[in-house]
């Protein structure tokens, strides 16, 4: 257990010194969500209708903005070799280092959908259950982006091809978490049908996609 | 079976065979089918002539699961084997499938304008289908960028893989997602039963689609494994000829 804790503080140390911790993906994601209304226009009625879909959306490019770091650099500097090493399984290892950085990383993102929710004028109730679906859907969208990572480590400006083999994974996080709150906003029973399905997806990626990572990382290694 | 043609002369023996084969029953089913679906088939009662795009569409978007399955299924014997040509294969089939769905999509938008009154809609089937194009590419992607045959075979490999996962969830999820919202414009519901008429050509033309995907795989890891032998060659002939 103790391995598992050590690669988990290193990881939320790391994104705290060397990549600004939480305040990336969260600006980033201030950034799209300022960026969305000048672009639709500023009506009232459409804002709050592609309101959830624009944040989960922008919630989804602020995940993906860290997934290089992750395995990059510790597949060029040789930790991944050393981790092959461990006798705990690389698939917990994997799992540890995963969660490690997104709970550093991410934790702003359903407190700024919230926010966000509120500002294009969604009901306090649907911003709150925007957020909650925002939390449920970070493990997911968190590990798929890990796996891609852990596919493309190493390869030269991998950030773009990283992008392309997560984002088709990422599609039912995406529905369902938005869908969570277009239900809420439309009145709609399903609202809490979405929010337990992308709890549903969240918790089945934690079970399968650690595997997954962890044979992309002996594949890549070799 | 599967040790057998890990030989590569002894595959290659089977690819010889196989290519005119293969290649045979694509033209003579081809035709056939072509023949039965432009001028041998009576219009549709309800769609006129704009029936005969289902010839070469259906087909098509079948061929686009399939050459996934067919990609899934290889990654899965590489990467349990550790079997050459069932690598190889899948390198193959990539980009096979790839024009399939990009034709299945291609066919179906201009289906779609006759049909429903516009290039593109929303439904759950089209959307599923462009997810599987964009993990084609996703696919190629990753197999063309990783410098590394073999890092290259196994981590495409648990990505096709993986692929098939993500595919049933996003079928189902995209499924929920278009139900979520009423559908704009109102889907004619085709036929009750296809007819026997209709049946044919479809029949044929799939079949046709099925012998070509395999002619042009047997025919593009033949050329694979020629144009690796002819690297060895070179290699050897560039450092001296040692052996």
């Amino acid at each position: 257990m103790g391995v598992l804790t050590a690669i988990f503080a290193r990881e939320a140390r790391l994104a705290w010194a060397g990549g600004g911790g939480a305040a990336g993906p969260a600006a980033f994601f201030l950034a799209a969500i300022t960026l969305a209304p000048l672009a639709i226009g500023p009506a009232a009625d459409l804002l709050a209708a592609a309101g959830p879909g624009i944040l989960a959306f922008a919630a989804l490019l602020s995940v993906l903005q860290s997934a290089e770091r992750l395995f990059g650099d510790d597949f060029s500097d040789g930790t991944l070799d050393l981790y092959l090493l461990t006798p705990t399984s690389l698939a917990a290892l994997c799992l540890a280092k995963v969660m490690g950085q997104a709970s550093a990383t991410l934790w702003p993102l359903p407190l700024i959908g919230v926010l966000g929710g509120l500002m294009y004028g969604l009901p306090p109730i649907s911003a709150l259950v925007l957020g909650a679906a925002l939390l449920a859907a970070i493990p997911a969208l968190a590990l798929i982006a890990g796996f891609a990572g852990a596919l493309a480590a190493g390869i030269k400006r991998g950030g773009l091809l990283i992008a392309l083999i997560a984002t088709p994974m990422m599609v039912p996080v995406l529905i369902f978490a938005a869908g969570a709150g277009r239900s809420a906003f439309a009145g709609d029973e399903r609202a809490v049908a979405n929010l337990l399905l992308t709890l549903a997806i969240s918790l089945g990626t934690v079970a399968l996609a650690p595997f997954g990572i962890a044979a992309a990382v002996r594949g890549r290694l070799g | 079976m599967l040790s057998y043609f890990a030989n590569p002369q002894r595959f290659d023996q089977l690819a010889r065979i196989a290519i005119p084969v293969f290649g045979a029953a694509t033209l003579i089913l081809l035709g056939a089918g072509i023949y039965m679906s432009f001028f041998a088939s009576p219009p549709d009662y309800q769609q006129g002539d704009t029936v005969r795009i289902m010839y070469v569409h259906v087909p098509a978007a079948y061929m686009a699961s399939a050459l996934y399955a067919a990609l899934a299924g290889a990654s899965f014997v590489y990467f349990v084997w550790r079997h050459a040509i069932a690598d190889a294969a899948a390198a193959v089939i990539a980009p096979i499938g790839a024009v399939f769905t990009a034709l299945a999509l291609a066919t179906g938008s201009i289906w779609g304008k006759p049909m429903w009154g516009t290039w593109w809609e929303w439904d759950a089937r089209m959307t599923s289908v462009l997810v599987l194009f964009l993990v084609y590419l996703g696919y190629m992607a990753l197999r063309s960028a990783l410098e590394d045959a073999q890092q290259a075979a196994r981590a495409s490999a648990i990505l096709a893989m993986a692929g098939v996962i993500n595919l049933v969830i996003v079928k189902f999820s995209v499924e929920w997602w278009s139900s979520l919202h009423q559908p704009a414009a109102v889907f004619r519901a085709d036929g009750p039963t296809i007819h026997s008429s209709q049946l044919w050509p479809l029949g044929l033309m799939a079949l046709g689609y099925t012998m070509l995907a395999g002619w042009l795989v047997f025919y593009r890891l033949r050329t694979r494994a020629i144009a690796r032998r002819a690297d060895a060659l070179m290699r050897q002939k560039e450092s001296g000829g040692r052996k």
